[in-house]
């Protein structure tokens, strides 16, 4: 039998938790797949001309929760990033976060991602309401891209 | 009969409870599903159908056609919540139940304020005195601090990340 390690134990009790299925029976998000360390989650968007019911996302769960997981739009039919024309944007926070250019598109620009939040000491003090809250785990960041591309300044894909 | 997962959120406890009721549940069956799943709803406490103004009676058989799959339930203190929210140099106040999400208190707000879609956009609620920004899906009883059933917002300029 295969012991499965205490992060992967972790993540699948979050997965199974009240929380995250009330998002689910919501509408709010979807589990997709879990093919550890990552896990591919599609987060309902607000509907625009052009634009997709919703995004996926894997995020790389190494560590969890005690370490932020990192997250990548991602297309779900080819199991492979997402093309940088279809990234969801906006007028203007939507854009600063959904950079597609940044990392060369492997992360969001999120102070609650792990590999974002390297060298940003600053977000620390300038954003600690999008810090990753191991408390909550990937709730936290679920809930952040669910608010993003449910705003107003989210305006659809890059390329719409 | 088919039965339906309510989601129970109980003011002053971070956690959801999950709770099934027979899908055509009335107002005194979903409480008594309440109980039996172990919630305690003291006299002194009130039950919303998510953001519905008026809470369910503990006797009452009227049909709870809000009910759906999914569907949030909240045990509150709070009979109803007054809401302030301060803007540059004004400050408006409502009461809402408690099951209210901080969405919909944005969306009066921006009305209230005569601001636009782009300006709602650029903006946030964040409780006074703090640094907290609730998600658009938080109900007001889970911010409800004291036992003064109020909950004070300030709206402010959403801050783009950079750096």
């Amino acid at each position: 039998m295969t012991v499965k390690p205490p992060d992967q134990l972790l993540l699948e009790q979050d997965l199974a938790a009240a929380e995250f299925r009330c998002g689910e029976l919501e509408g709010r998000w979807r589990h997709v797949l879990t093919a550890w360390p990552n896990v591919v989650i599609s987060v309902a968007a607000a509907p625009r001309q052009n634009g997709p019911t919703e995004y996926a996302f894997r995020f790389d769960c190494t560590g969890y929760r005690e370490a932020a997981v990192t997250g990548q739009p991602w297309n779900a039919e080819t199991n492979s990033p997402l093309a940088h024309k279809d990234w969801p944007t906006g007028r203007s926070i939507v854009p600063s976060i959904f950079r597609p250019g940044w990392k060369d598109g492997q992360c969001l620009y999120l102070p609650c991602d792990r590999m974002s939040i390297q060298g940003h000491d600053n977000w620390r003090n300038v954003h600690p309401e999008r810090l990753w809250n191991p408390a909550r785990g990937i709730i936290c960041y679920l809930e952040q891209i669910y608010d993003l591309i449910n705003s107003n300044d989210y305006t659809g894909p890059i390329g719409a | 009969m088919p039965k339906l997962t309510l989601f129970v959120q109980i003011q002053g406890q971070p956690n959801i409870v999950e709770v099934a009721v027979d899908e055509r549940a009335n107002e005194s069956e979903i409480h008594k599903a309440l109980l039996e799943a172990g919630l305690t709803i003291g006299s002194d406490q009130f039950v919303f159908i998510d953001e519905s103004d008026e809470p369910l009676s503990a006797q009452g058989n009227r049909p709870a056609a809000e009910v759906k799959q999914g569907t949030r339930v909240h045990v509150a203190r709070c009979r109803r919540i007054k809401v302030t929210v301060n803007y540059l140099d004004r400050t408006i106040s409502q009461e809402f139940a408690p099951g209210v999400r901080v969405r919909s208190v944005k969306k009066w707000a921006m009305k209230e304020f005569e601001l636009d879609r782009k300006d709602a956009a650029e903006h946030v609620l964040q409780l006074c005195n703090s640094t907290e920004r609730p998600t658009s899906d938080t109900p007001l009883h889970s911010l409800v601090r004291d036992n003064d059933c109020a909950v004070c917002f300030d709206l402010v300029p959403e801050i783009r990340v950079e750096g």
